[in-house]
């Protein structure tokens, strides 16, 4: 029974990660429930173990460069007809694997274009891969920009229920969050002030308060755990570490190894879309601090 | 069992989705008149107005031939049916776009989008009825009379236009991610398609070819059956038809074109 659950549990995800409940999804997550059922005697097949939250399966991403960029039909009709529509393919993340361990934080680390947020975005359902498969489980938050969304004319109190709304939360969960929300920033004063006429460093600290004030299983975080002046940073990084004793389970992608070392156990080195080395954080971060003082061009 | 636990899950996130429409309905409507005096009075006011000046241009250029209707409401009955339309697939074009951020940073379903702005635009439809009732009171020592049918209005007509406007804008806004000419070509041709639509004159002026080729003009067939509502009588079944025909052809198009277009959108945007 507990184990049905268990599936239930990753059906369920499916449809808020592709964002719609379509036909055609509806029909092969129906045939994925089927080979759930089937599989689960054997144990193997798309069932996630209890503690598994994510599992990403082979998944790679191709991403097509168009040689020049098309975007009126003039040349596009021009070039369609001249044959000349080239696109060159770039695989930003090639047949990775990995899992996360329910409390156990996974930092991905390397430099820049190494296919760290296109794997993150992959893994909240953002990206569809285009090779391979994602299972996932439990109650997940993508925070890959502070204030997606935000709407500069409208004012802080507005912006915090719209991003709330983003987040899925409804305006009666977000009067209960509200009040705790605009504490944290410690923005009382401006919540009635168009977000256009507030300062990089607020902006940040609204859109940090109402990013922290989720409750999640996991939480993806892309490069945003510290926002703000010194004592607000101070505060950030107690409330991911209250967070983190919570239970929740963090999928971080940072260049802080120092961050990187204190959230999470363990850490996978991307390297050209490729998994270049995993294992314990302080190993993985300190073999890639030494990279890149020995190798700092880029190759 | 596990039909059950996926349809609540698929609602769970419908409902989020709703949430998310609703705001950004509310985010629109109040943009548009943020910071202007009269703020959301405007939504009246603007079609008044254009209705005012309309009536003014056309009453003395054109002639009323034709028109068994009180013709200032004739006018803003037009003007309100085209600009629900209008408004609402103009508005949905780039959505896609402009909101790429969402698209690429938080799992809002792509739908909300076109969705979000017909809804801002049946919102203003509204409000611009507001309008329309308070000419047709003005007019009311000219003949004009209330009717019990005006409340077919918001059923079964306004579904239609909606489905069609939204069948529309999904069409629009996939297209745009790929062409950016469409904005521009669009522009003209809601020009052309204004004056193709009997908005300030009557059909009847017209030679009889052109009158067969505006049969072919939904949005005409959609602005017949509003002012039958207003003029007390109830449209036909053949009317009801088309109405709907067109509406649900428009948006299953729309929609499937949408969908399979819906994973592109991110690597072309």
């Amino acid at each position: 029974m507990s184990e049905e659950k268990e599936i239930l549990v990753e059906n369920e995800k499916s449809p808020s990660d592709t964002g719609n409940g379509d036909k055609t999804e509806s029909v092969s997550k129906r045939r994925r429930i089927c080979d759930l059922c089937r599989n689960r005697a054997e144990g193997t097949g798309n069932v996630l173990e209890e503690n598994v939250l994510v599992d990403a399966r082979n998944v790679s991403m191709k991403f097509r460069i168009l040689t020049e960029k098309i975007d009126n039909m003039k040349e596009y009709f021009i070039k369609l007809l001249k044959g000349k529509i080239r696109h060159e393919d770039f695989w930003a993340v090639k047949e990775v694997s990995l899992k996360v361990y329910k409390g156990e934080s996974v930092a991905l680390i390397g430099r820049n274009g190494a296919g760290k947020s296109t794997l993150l975005k992959m893994i909240s359902g953002i990206f569809e891969p285009t090779e391979g498969k994602i299972l996932t489980q439990g109650n997940m938050v993508p925070l890959l920009k502070l204030g997606a969304g935000f709407d500069m004319d409208a004012t802080g109190k507005e912006n915090v229920y719209l991003n709330g709304a983003m987040l899925g939360f409804t305006k009666k969960e977000m009067d209960k969050k509200y009040d705790s929300i605009v504490a944290f920033s410690e923005l009382e004063k401006f919540m009635s002030v168009p977000l256009k006429n507030y300062s990089a460093g607020m902006l940040a600290r609204l859109g940090f308060s109402i990013a922290v004030d989720v409750n999640p299983d996991i939480l993806l975080v892309d490069e945003i755990l510290s926002v703000g002046d010194a004592p607000f940073r101070q505060k950030c990084a107690k409330k991911i570490s209250e967070l983190k004793a919570s239970g929740v389970t963090f999928i971080v992608v940072s260049h802080s190894m120092q961050s990187v070392k204190e959230l999470c156990e363990k850490a996978i080195w991307l390297k050209d879309g490729r998994i270049f080395m995993e294992g314990e954080v302080k190993e993985v971060a300190d073999a890639y601090t030494l990279d890149c003082q020995q190798n700092p061009q880029r190759t | 069992m596990i039909n059950h636990e996926k349809s609540k899950a698929n609602a769970l996130v419908f409902k989020k989705s709703v949430v998310i429409m609703w705001t950004m309905v509310k985010k629109n409507i109040k943009r548009q008149y943020r910071r202007s005096f009269l703020g959301v009075l405007w939504t009246v006011l603007n079609p008044l107005l254009t209705m005012l000046v309309m009536a003014f241009v056309f009453s003395q250029i054109f002639g009323r031939h034709g028109i068994d209707m009180d013709y200032p409401v004739y006018v803003l009955s037009g003007t309100i049916v085209f600009s629900l339309m209008r408004m609402g697939t103009a508005q949905a074009l780039p959505c896609m776009v402009n909101n790429y951020d969402l698209l690429t940073k938080t799992r809002v379903p792509y739908y909300v989008f076109p969705t979000s702005s017909v809804l801002s635009s049946v919102v203003n439809f509204g409000f611009s009825l507001i309008a329309l009732i308070i000419v047709m009171l003005i007019r009311i020592p000219n003949g004009v009379t209330f009717h019990p049918t005006m409340l077919m209005i918001f059923i079964p007509w306004l579904p239609s236009i909606f489905l069609f406007s939204l069948g529309l804008s999904f069409l629009l806004c996939t297209l745009y991610v790929r062409f950016r000419d469409v904005a521009h070509l669009y522009n003209v041709f809601l020009t052309l398609w204004m004056y193709l639509t009997p908005i300030f004159y009557s059909t009847v002026i017209l030679p009889d070819y052109v009158q067969s080729v505006l049969k072919f003009n939904p949005m005409m067939h959609y602005l017949d059956y509003f002012r039958d509502l207003l003029l007390g009588i109830v449209p036909s079944w053949q009317e009801h038809l088309i109405c709907y025909g067109v509406g649900i052809a428009a948006f299953l198009i729309g929609y499937l074109i949408f969908r399979w277009q819906r994973k592109k959108f991110i690597l072309y945007i």
